[in-house]
């Protein structure tokens, strides 16, 4: 048995716990937005908006039955025996917190009255004077026997001094007429419910989702009862768990579809093994390093598996074909691979390493990612998987040529084969010529799942209970409350004057609830002394004909404005019933303060309102306007990353070819081949998203090689197309095929964008192969001048035989 | 406002159940009856038991109502409130403050009857179609001439503070006798009528009103 180095030993066991380190440190992150520019001020808003009040361990059940009753009676079951599971819900509320302790809303009555201009507060203590007490009183009992309104009534009942009354004439109270738990004819009803506990990662909230969903199961709705499930939790369980099918499912397929390549070209199956050894083994080095230096993997980084794979592989190609005819050590087979496949490599990584130029975080990781695996993948190939296929090697003459090799011998072959290349391009330019060029889609939806349980939910939600679509969402933030409050006013002005102007339609702030610091105060010295006069009061209530229980909302204000007559301002009410209510109005987390509010625009105005109101700590934002700033800014920020990567490579190309025909033959073929691309975009009805752009910064990268390949053989054989084509054919089929099974297998991911960058990079190589391959070859022998093409011609073209194919990678 | 009674009205659970099938024949009657009313007139005593009152408060009232949608509503002696329908508009009057406010007819659907006019609603309905299409049909009993009738509004935003509407008629002359609101805070506003004037000589100056010195406004949608 051969004796194993202990250096080999040592450095097999470092791989293993840097493997295993950087693979528990996996985690996803199923933000969208962390894909996109965090300078955008959609971007910013956006994330600002959902960290701070996009609830993370609260799931949103959604419920419908046939009739409002079913409705009601199902929605207060299943939340009951939510309730019930107490290890895995802390609570399932079904309704709004204030109907079953009404008493809970003095405190938020009792805020916003000390909140008050205080000439409203001083006209509230002049009619609870002992003077004007029974006046007051008076009042109030003639519309409690006159009024039509039973509302008005039931009010009053519970109101006698009608302290909600002020508040209505500061239009605090109109407006609101939506529900968060019921749609309006009752069919469609909510259940807000929350975690136990917060989840330490994406597998624990799937698990505690799987629960949720079974107790919901056995909770014994009626028949016809359908249930939803959306907010964080059901976004994170439903995308991080399609990213995770998706890296698999991709990876393990390329792996398949190159096994499968590999035997029909060499029908050897210890190197294939060991192939797909070296393979897994360069996916799980690359993905540990993931791990371990960048903080998360994004939907877009997930794809890194199957691309990576697609790519590495060609350096275990060129080395297994370099090895079948060789004869001497490791070392010397060392030798001759590393130059072409360093070159390779590092040229295919300086591309994915260069959509760090992009502002978009997501495709930046996705480059990181794959670079980082390209340059793994080549020194595993030449450190490891070339002692392997030395080890094992066969004499070259005891295998006869594969189908495909036999193929591209064949004169016949070739010159169908151009027939064919050529017939597809001009149908792929008639194409682009009628069609146009693909309709642009820069809309949210390429950033979302195509396929997700949690946004059709919400997408229901939407429709029967708040339908938010079209409105914009007010962010306003700052370090103070009384810098909120700043902004606040400020931005209602501006809407304001943005309504006078026919801009928007209505509007609403966190403004009325957002504490005053100075009314406050000024507030709280008055209404002090009238809480010392609660026993007055209630005696007052009790004369005039109330019973006693009429006067408990007065009194819970009373004993509230008591109990904060020393607490310093700004004060906010803290009870569950006031929280639940500004959860989604207000945040004060961790230094920052944030207030939410909505603004409907008039039609066709959003981009003009948005860019008004948008200031220093103020946004207004929504996914439709996303969509917009981002057709705004992307595809010029491609072009200027595409523009100066064409040019860094029209100089390493010049400086490897050294002639002129040369570079403009592979300008001219990359050309073509991107026009060639669109045309077939065009002709498939895809669309340009900013996926698709990305999608052309790779196959700058990628495709390119093969144009390259053929153009270094040509130059290096005299010119003889069928010579360069005989020594290629194989390498480049085997290339062309792994690549674009690996970006063809992300083309099923659930995450749209994701899915369409691969299947336009698996579309743009088997276009950019097919053109290389059959076409570049017959236009370069075009421009040869005929002595020379007389010349190459005469050369005996020799039967292909591994041995005598030179790879010129 | 409206928000406010939201939060503050705790929900009492109310269920109806009729497990037995209803005799709906005595509704189906008294509402094909209504046809033959061109106009109708009628004082009423209007009851409100408050659940945060010691004691009911009873005012008196005057009711006037002619085809096809003209109504003056007058509560109290003199009026404290008076409400006037003509064609689509509401005018929601308070003499002794001096104020009026216009309501469309159409938002009045929209508030489920929040404003209290349903009690005022006459006919409640046209049909028996349309009468099942607004209400739910809690109960219907049948004592000599006296039908008592108790339905729920099928809009959902009405149920959310009424348990039930209860309606007494006469079954031989058709003759509205009672009509009460039932609130879920256990509240309630009865009215019954007497001196039912149906089909007699009606000055139309009934449905005008001179707002002179008023403050007019409209009501907020």
């Amino acid at each position: 048995m051969p004796r194993i180095r202990p250096g080999w030993i040592a450095l097999a066991l470092a791989a293993v716990v840097f493997v295993a380190a950087g693979l528990s440190r996996i985690s996803f992150n199923v933000e969208i937005l962390k894909l996109l520019p965090t300078h955008l001020p959609q971007v910013e808003g956006l994330s600002l908006f959902l960290k701070h009040f996009a609830q993370p361990t609260e799931l949103i059940i959604t419920l419908e039955a046939a009739d409002s009753d079913t409705a009601e009676a199902a929605a207060d079951t299943l939340a009951a025996q939510l309730g019930k599971e107490t290890s895995l819900v802390k609570r399932a509320v079904a309704r709004p917190p204030w109907e079953k302790r009404p008493a809970d809303l003095s405190e938020l009555l009792a805020f916003l009255l000390i909140n008050q201009p205080p000439e409203k507060v001083k006209e509230l203590a002049a009619r609870l004077s002992p003077e004007k007490t029974a006046a007051t009183l008076q009042d109030t009992l003639e519309k409690l026997t006159n009024s039509v309104s039973p509302q008005e009534v039931a009010l009053l009942s519970y109101d006698p001094f009608d302290l909600a009354g002020t508040l209505a004439t500061s239009g605090l109270m109109s407006g609101a007429q939506q529900s968060e738990f019921s749609s309006a004819d009752g069919t469609f009803r909510v259940i807000y419910v929350e975690a136990a506990q917060p989840f330490p990662n994406y597998k624990s909230n799937i698990a505690w989702l799987k629960e949720i969903r079974r107790v919901a199961a056995s909770a014994g709705l009626p028949a016809g009862v359908k249930l939803g499930y959306t907010g964080e939790p059901a976004f994170v369980a439903d995308i991080s768990g399609s990213m995770e099918w998706d890296m698999k499912s991709s990876g393990l397929v390329t792996l398949l579809v190159i096994a499968l390549i590999f035997w029909l070209c060499y029908r050897r199956l210890r190197p294939l093994r060991d192939l797909q050894a070296m393979l897994v083994l360069i996916f799980l080095v690359t993905l540990s390093a993931a791990g371990l230096f960048l903080s998360q993997l994004t939907v877009i980084g997930v794809g890194c598996a199957a691309i990576m794979i697609g790519l590495s592989v060609d350096y275990g190609y060129f080395v297994y074909q370099r090895s079948l005819g060789h004869q001497g050590t490791v070392r010397e087979l060392q030798k001759q691979c590393v130059q072409n496949i360093a070159w390779t490599a590092g040229s295919t990584a300086a591309v994915f390493f260069a959509l760090n130029l992009s502002s978009l975080p997501g495709l930046s990781q996705l480059g990181s990612l794959v670079g980082i695996g390209v340059l793994v993948g080549a020194v595993v190939m030449l450190t490891l998987f070339a002692p392997l296929t030395v080890r094992f090697h066969h004499p070259e003459s005891l295998r006869p040529p594969s189908f495909i090799e036999r193929c591209f011998a064949s004169p016949r072959f070739l010159r169908n084969g151009a027939w064919a290349t050529a017939a597809l391009v001009a149908v792929l330019l008639g194409a682009l010529v009628v069609k146009g060029p693909p309709a642009d889609d820069f809309s949210p939806r390429t950033l979302r799942p195509r396929v997700s349980e949690a946004y059709s939910a919400l997408n229901q939600l939407q429709a029967r209970l708040i339908d938010d679509r079209d409105l914009l969402s007010l962010v306003v933030a700052g370090k103070s409350e009384d810098e909120v409050l700043a902004r606040l006013r400020a931005t209602e002005a501006r809407l304001a004057a943005a309504k006078e102007r026919g801009e928007v339609r209505s509007y609403r702030t966190a403004l009325p609830l957002w504490p005053v610091a100075q009314n406050q105060d000024t507030n709280l010295a008055a209404l002090r002394l009238l809480a010392a006069e609660l026993p007055r009061l209630k005696q007052a209530v009790l004369d005039a004909g109330f019973k006693e229980e009429a006067f408990a909302l007065t009194e819970g204000i009373l004993k509230q404005w008591a109990a904060w007559a020393d607490t310093p301002v700004p004060i906010w009410p803290t009870n569950e019933t006031s929280r639940w209510i500004f959860r989604r109005v207000a945040s004060r987390d961790g230094g920052k303060l944030l207030a939410v509010g909505m603004v409907q625009p008039v039609a066709g105005h959003e981009d003009t309102v948005a860019a008004t109101i948008h200031g220093d700590g103020v946004w207004l934002v929504s996914w439709n306007e996303l969509g917009h700033e981002l057709r705004r800014v992307i595809p010029a920020e491609f072009h200027r990353v595409i523009i100066a990567l064409a040019v860094a490579f029209l100089l390493i190309v010049s400086l490897a070819f050294r002639n002129v025909k040369a570079v403009v033959l592979f300008v001219s073929t990359t050309a073509l081949v991107l026009l060639c691309l669109i045309g077939a975009m065009s002709l498939l009805g895809m669309t340009w998203s900013f996926f698709n752009l990305a999608a052309l910064l790779l196959l700058l990268g990628t495709g390119t090689d093969y144009s390259i390949l053929l153009l270094l053989a040509l130059l290096r054989n005299g010119g003889s197309a069928p010579a360069a084509q005989r020594e290629l054919g194989l390498v480049i089929c085997l290339c062309v095929s792994s690549a674009s099974a690996g970006f063809g297998t992300i083309s099923w991911a659930n995450h749209a964008g994701l899915a369409q960058l691969g299947a336009t990079c698996a579309l743009g190589l088997v276009i950019d192969g097919l053109i290389s391959l059959f076409l570049l070859p017959r236009v370069w022998e075009l421009f040869q001048p005929r002595r020379q093409r007389s010349e190459v011609g005469d050369q005996k073209s020799e039967p292909a035989s591994t041995g005598n194919l030179a790879s010129g990678l | 406002m409206r928000l406010l009674f939201l939060l503050l009205l705790p929900i009492l659970a109310g269920t109806a159940a009729a497990a037995e099938p209803l005799d709906l024949t005595p509704i189906k009657k008294w509402i094909a009856r209504q046809d033959d009313f061109h106009n109708v007139q009628a004082d009423f005593t209007q009851t409100r038991a408050l659940r945060a009152l010691r004691s009911p408060v009873v005012t008196p009232g005057h009711l006037t109502f002619a085809t096809p949608n003209s109504l003056r509503w007058e509560l109290g002696d003199p009026a404290k409130t008076i409400v006037i329908r003509k064609g689509d508009t509401y005018l929601l009057i308070q003499p002794a403050k001096k104020k009026a406010e216009h309501i469309s007819a159409g938002n009045i659907g929209q508030e489920g009857g929040a404003k209290g006019f349903a009690m005022m609603e006459f006919p409640l309905a046209t049909d028996f179609a349309e009468f099942q299409k607004k209400f739910e049909i809690l109960a219907v009993t049948t004592e000599g001439d006296r039908c008592h009738l108790e339905v729920l509004p099928r809009d959902a935003q009405a149920r959310k503070f009424l348990s039930a509407l209860k309606i007494d008629f006469d079954t031989k002359t058709g003759h509205m006798i009672a009509f009460e609101m039932a609130t879920r805070d256990g509240s309630s506003m009865r009215n019954e009528f007497t001196n039912v004037r149906v089909n007699q000589k009606i000055d139309r100056r009934a449905f005008e009103f001179d707002l002179t010195g008023y403050e007019v406004t409209d009501a907020k949608n």
